[in-house]
């Protein structure tokens, strides 16, 4: 287990892909890592204190990483920690493993992730297991589970896997959806647009598009694209 | 920096000057080859090319590579501009996968040994921001063709029969837009687009007006042949990615009949590939190539352009709105339109050729047939970047126009569809290397009117590409491997005198011309005037704000006739 | 003397026929806006290193070390200048390393987004003009944001097909009445924030899906709805032509996006184009011209020496709200008045440099302050029109102020020096 904790306070925001397979190497590799801070490209023991504990494939990051981008991207294994809050694209095409974020998570959380696990025990912002502009295909495995609010546009383009979220949640839910489930406990807002399949299940308050067909407990549409995505109550 | 470099016992094809294969030395000096005797006493940087191919820089005649269409285009298409292809450091940032960023596109037609590229659609109205996006291309020199074929003032004096004033307009609109010469897209059938529809044949009436596409075609032959401008009509046929269209392209090609040049075609057709489907529906479609070669090879006054699709991405981006269209429709892909004043219209659509797909596998084989059937004096390569895709794979098409057994292997990956709908299995022609060079050097040169590239002769700008290949040695049959990554990456890319890049590393930086076409010596420009001033109404923009100043580009190259 | 032709480089419309009295300095033709742009305004007096007044050379110096410590500078605004200052800047930003960004992001950048996901079937304004038989602006305003807009390209504009103003059916959709609305055949009220629903409902009508829709949608009966149908399809050559009130409502891109999508639908029918209403002169130009240098619109970080897009968190915004800058250069721009507080307290707390010939309330932020020549009146260049059509802008009079190319130009060869 390596234990990860920022040094000082950063001037504008750290992008380190740190991923459970840094675990595997001594202390030294470790802090040679490379990250980027603005323009520079440094040494991850520049920027933080590394400490290691036991051989287990787990990073615990200890302190505030709000300002730290790509945490976990393309992680296949392992575990990551985040004793605080997490900055953007977090589990971004994440293939497996789990990232248990203790603070809140910023844009892009599990953005196109594939499989694997993702906790977030405070709130998470927009775009929660989207696409990226230009792709075609958002989140397709693994669950995401947020146990505060969540901001817009969640599941854009999901095909699989699901996204659960304990609390209210934004606008846009599911749009262009394809597969996969999203549970959303409390409210939200526009939910459906386009959905082609996949289903979406809510306990609050929402507003379904206008183009989906009642059917017995559920609402099947976006009929505007023929789709059978299913939209219902929790 | 050398002003003059000794090119030293290189292998040399130079078709244009007859020398095939020979090993001699080539002389530069201030940016054009010379005789041995003028670099005496200068400083001269010798390059030993000792058992390597040494030919002109190629010539890329048809690439859409500047302006509104392919810069919607990666604003569309932000998954293509991922691919990092530099970091900026003594050269600029560099990205792209199939588009590719301006600087990108100069780095990497150095890299290739390419050293001049034609913008071939250039929306009249549009023509600065085409110009600085050429002026934004560094290392090539280059050029555009403004569009013709849907302009209300080609349909008026059309109409009207009047040749001396579309005469007169050409020179007008190729001063205005600072244009190399005449393209023609869908003639008639981007208007018909403004009403919902396209045109279906070559004797469609054009909505709104008293012309055909037939009339539009040959009276702007006979307009640009009168001119006596530099490149003939370039023509994007009607009726494009549709089956049975290969019949309508036959037709066109035989409207050049009547006209001659010494020089030169007096009709290029461009892309033909996308025009050279037989049958009538995607399900009974098949090749028209075989039939195209007959009638090409039957005329001396004609050239085409492959339009070879790659398999891969690529991006159709085309001045043929209609059909842009219809290829949405087709796909479900995004898509972008732009209908232009009363010039006529563009769109743009992302797709990808797929080996496994009949229709993909069919076009690509078609491409081949072309570049094979067809007399090597007739026919250029080109992927119509990026309607087919890269302009970088320009070496697998050449390595597989020389290789049997690399077309053999390659059939194997595609759908077996081409093997009942085309003929590709069964021909057998492998064209020589010299063949090769010409089709991507003095060919398309000669094409465009272009005396000064091309070649290796004394006189000729100093645009040189040196291979790791030896002509003398090389198997291009068996060894086409060898051949494609040859190609693939110049060992030495030279412009103008200068060396720019080396086994595909760039050293120099240089910003090349823009060539345009001054007629409007031929003619007398009052006769348009009130006309201008008249139709000017249906513009957005005053006529006096109209058009491209000499002064606001790079490095303008007027060519006056 | 007096100027023909001149270009007005205050809105989107870049109107092109306007004079201009040198000696009594005052336009003609031009709109309210438009001639405010072209009078005698207050300016930026001289360079200015922390309010003390400096030569240009030493402001510009300035600058250039500014930029060259910082880790991460944004260089941010460029709607308001030409193409040849635009692509100074592009240029700039990766040789430091920085975020390039533009005012789009904060009005009609959804719209780039909706370009990514569905594309933009449009035309130019003349298109509009000679044949549009049925135009739509949907939260759109241009009598009070374009004025001269709807007489020369969209409402009573006459060209090639559409003779009269009385051939044009015009719609205005919108959440209140405004001075566009009382112009327009018909006035479509609709709930703030329901666009995408709304735009949904009309593309299962048209496709035959009517049935699914409910008796209203976003404050609009179905019958109203069905009737819109009608009109679109009805149409020969129809635009929508869409403003702030889509992109910066809930929604944003989403709702450009599915606009998009309805253009789609309509186009198998009929003719239809969708454009955006832009703001500012060369805001079309500020993404232009990356675009083809650097591969992207806005929103565009430099600091891997590459360029990577990404709105959520590299546009100005969202740098300045994260503090993820730590100098910034603004240019043509005023986001200390525009910007949400969070950004402008991060822009007070970094060293801020100032291009601009007027003076704002950024001019109180910054550190370096660098006045410049007016474009089209005192500097040319290349400015894109709101959809594209480019047009060269003059210099009609004479100025000591330096044009922004030539700052710019200036500041990119200090920068050069100071990285050697
Ligand atoms: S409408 Fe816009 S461009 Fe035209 S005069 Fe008014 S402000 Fe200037
Ligand atoms: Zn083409």
């Amino acid at each position: 287990m390596i234990i990860i904790k920022p040094k000082t306070e950063f001037v504008v925001t750290v992008e380190a892909e740190l991923t459970p397979d840094l675990a595997e190497k001594d202390v030294g590799e470790i802090k040679k890592f490379k990250v980027y801070y603005g323009k520079d490209v440094v040494e991850l023991g520049e920027l933080f204190e590394i400490t290691k504990e036991g051989d287990d494939k787990k990073l615990v990051l200890d302190g505030d990483f709000s300002r730290v981008k790509w945490v976990g991207c393309r992680m296949s294994d392992g575990e990551i920690v985040v004793k605080g809050s997490v900055g953007a694209n977090c589990g971004a095409y994440m293939a497996g493993g789990k990232i248990v974020i203790e603070g809140d998570a910023d844009d892009w959380l599990g953005a196109e992730m594939k499989d694997g696990e993702i906790v977030v025990k405070g709130d998470a912002a927009n775009l929660v297991g989207c696409a990226y502009y230009g792709d075609a295909t958002g989140m397709s495995g693994g669950k995401i589970t947020i146990e505060g609010n969540a901001g817009n546009y969640i599941g854009e383009k999901m095909a699989g896997g699901e996204i659960e979220i304990k609390g209210n949640a934004g606008d846009f839910i599911g749009t262009e959806m394809k597969g996969g489930t999203i549970v959303i406990h409390g409210n939200c807002g526009f939910v459906g647009g386009d959905m082609k399949a996949g289903e979406i299940k809510i306990g609050g308050e929402f507003e379904l598009m206008p183009t989906f067909v009642k059917q017995e407990d559920a609402w099947v549409g976006d009929v505007n694209v023929k789709g059978e995505g299913v939209v219902r109550r929790l | 920096m050398h002003h003059a470099l000794h090119i030293k016992n290189g292998i040399v094809i130079d078709p244009k000057n007859g020398v095939k294969a020979e090993k001699m030395d080539i002389f530069v000096k201030d940016g054009k080859i010379v005789e041995e005797s003028e670099v005496k006493g200068e400083d001269v940087k010798v390059i030993d090319a000792s058992n390597k191919l040494v030919v002109a820089g190629g010539v890329d005649m048809h690439a859409h590579i500047a302006g509104s269409k392919i810069n919607t285009g990666r604003t569309m298409r932000p998954e293509e501009m991922r691919v990092v292809r530099n970091i900026a450091n003594k050269f600029r940032a560099a990205v792209g996968r199939v588009l590719l960023t301006s600087p990108a596109i100069g780095y990497e037609y150095a890299k290739m040994g390419y050293t001049s590229s034609f913008e071939a659609a250039q929306p009249p109205i549009g023509a600065m921001h085409t110009h600085e996006e050429l002026d934004a291309i560094p290392m090539i020199d280059k050029a555009a063709l403004p569009v013709f074929g849907n302009w209300h003032f080609v349909f008026k004096y059309v109409e009207a029969k009047d040749i001396e004033k579309l005469k007169t307009f050409i020179a007008w609109a190729l001063e205005r837009t600072k244009g190399f010469g005449v393209k023609v897209v869908n003639p008639g059938g981007v208007e018909a687009w403004m009403y919902g529809g396209n045109v279906t044949s070559l004797d469609d009436q054009v909505p709104g007006f008293n012309v055909t596409p037939r009339e539009i075609i040959t009276s702007l032959i006979k307009a640009v042949e009168e001119l006596k401008l530099n490149h003939s009509v370039h023509l994007h046929c009607n009726r494009l990615g549709v089956p049975g269209n290969y019949e309508t392209t036959i037709e066109t090609i035989k409207l050049a009949g009547g006209f001659s040049n010494d020089a030169r075609q007096v009709l290029h057709v461009t892309h033909v590939q996308f025009n050279a489907y037989a049958g009538d529906s995607w399900r009974t479609v098949s090749s028209g190539a075989e039939e195209i070669a007959k009638t090409m090879n039957s005329m001396d006054n004609v050239t085409i352009d492959m339009g070879q699709p790659i398999f891969g991405h690529a991006t159709a981006m085309t001045g043929d709105a209609p059909f842009q269209f219809t290829l949405h429709k087709l796909t479900g892909a995004r898509w972008s339109n732009k209908d232009s004043e009363v010039e006529g219209g563009a769109g743009i659509v992302p797709l990808v050729y797929l080996p496994k797909n009949p229709v993909h596998a069919l076009q690509w084989a078609i491409g081949l047939e072309l570049g094979l059937l067809i007399d090597s004096d007739k026919v250029v390569l080109t992927t119509d970047y990026p309607n087919g895709g890269p302009f970088t794979e320009y070496p697998y098409v050449m390595a597989m126009l020389m290789s049997k057994k690399m077309r053999e292997g390659e059939l194997e990956k595609v759908s077996p569809f081409v093997q009942k709908a085309t003929n590709l299995p069964a021909i057998d022609t492998e064209k020589t290397l010299e063949e090769i060079i010409h089709m991507t050097r003095s060919l398309p040169a000669r094409i465009l009117g272009l005396p000064q590239k091309g070649h290796l002769g004394v006189g000729a700008d100093a645009d040189i590409a040196i291979y790791d290949l030896n002509p003398l040695e090389i198997d291009t049959s068996n060894d086409f491997e060898k051949v494609y990554k040859a190609f693939k990456t110049a060992e030495y890319t030279i412009k103008s005198g200068r060396i720019l890049a080396k086994n595909g590393e760039l050293v120099d930086e240089c910003w090349g011309k823009t060539y345009w076409v001054d007629a409007t010596g031929r003619v007398d420009m009052e006769a348009i005037k009130p006309d201008l001033e008249d139709y000017f109404k249906y513009y957005s923009v005053e006529l006096q704000n109209y058009g491209v100043e000499e002064e606001w580009l790079k490095k303008p190259e007027r060519i006056v006739i | 003397m007096a100027e023909e032709n001149i270009i007005c480089t205050f809105c989107g419309s870049v109107c092109d026929d306007g004079q201009f009295d040198t000696e009594k300095f005052k336009s003609k033709r031009l709109c309210k806006l438009g001639s405010s742009k072209f009078s005698k305004k207050e300016r930026i007096k001289a360079p200015m290193i922390d309010g003390k007044e400096v030569s240009y050379e030493e402001a510009i110096e300035k600058a250039a070390e500014i930029l060259v410590n910082a880790k991460k500078p944004l260089l941010y605004g460029w709607a308001s200048t030409v193409n040849e200052a635009i692509r100074l800047g592009v240029l700039l930003t990766e040789k430091v390393r920085g975020v390039y960004d533009q005012c789009a992001s904060v009005c009609h950048a959804p719209g780039t987004l909706a370009v990514i996901e569905e594309g933009l079937p449009g035309g130019s304004l003349g298109a509009i003009k000679n044949r549009a038989d049925v135009v739509v602006f949907w939260g759109a305003n241009p009598m009070e944001a374009h004025p001269r807009h709807g007489m020369r390209y969209s409402i009573s504009a006459k060209g090639l097909l559409i003779k009269d103003r009385k051939q044009r059916k015009v719609i205005v959709v919108d959440v209140r009445p405004t001075k566009t609305a009382k112009l327009a055949d018909e006035f479509i009220q609709i709930k703030p924030g329901y666009d995408y629903p709304i735009i949904s409902a009309l593309r299962a009508i048209i496709s035959g899906n009517a049935d699914a829709v409910p008796d209203e949608v976003g404050g609009v009966s179905k019958e109203k709805l069905i009737e819109l149908a009608e009109t679109m399809k009805n149409a020969k050559y129809g635009a929508i032509l869409y403003g702030l009130g889509v992109t910066q409502s809930r929604g944003r891109d989403r709702n450009i996006e599915n606009a998009v999508k309805l253009i789609q639908l309509l186009n198998r029918h009929t003719r239809w184009v969708i454009w955006p209403m832009r703001g500012h002169y060369n805001v079309v130009g500020a993404g232009e011209v990356p675009a083809w240098e650097v591969g992207y619109q806005y929103a565009i970080d430099f600091s891997r020496g590459y360029p990577r897009f990404s709105p959520a968190e590299f546009s100005a915004v969202e740098v300045l709200k994260r503090k993820d800058c730590d100098a910034a250069l603004v240019i043509a721009s005023d986001p200390a008045a525009h910007f949400p507080k969070a950004a402008v307290k991060h822009l007070k707390n970094i060293p801020v440099i100032q291009i601009d010939p007027f003076p704002n309330m950024t001019t109180l932020v910054a550190n370096v302050v660098i006045p410049s020549a007016v474009a089209g009146l005192e500097a040319e260049g290349t400015a894109y029109r709101m959809d594209g059509i480019p047009l060269r802008v003059k210099k009609i009079v004479e100025t000591s102020y330096w044009s922004d190319e030539q700052i710019l130009e200036k500041l990119f060869e200090k920068v050069e020096e100071l990285k050697r």
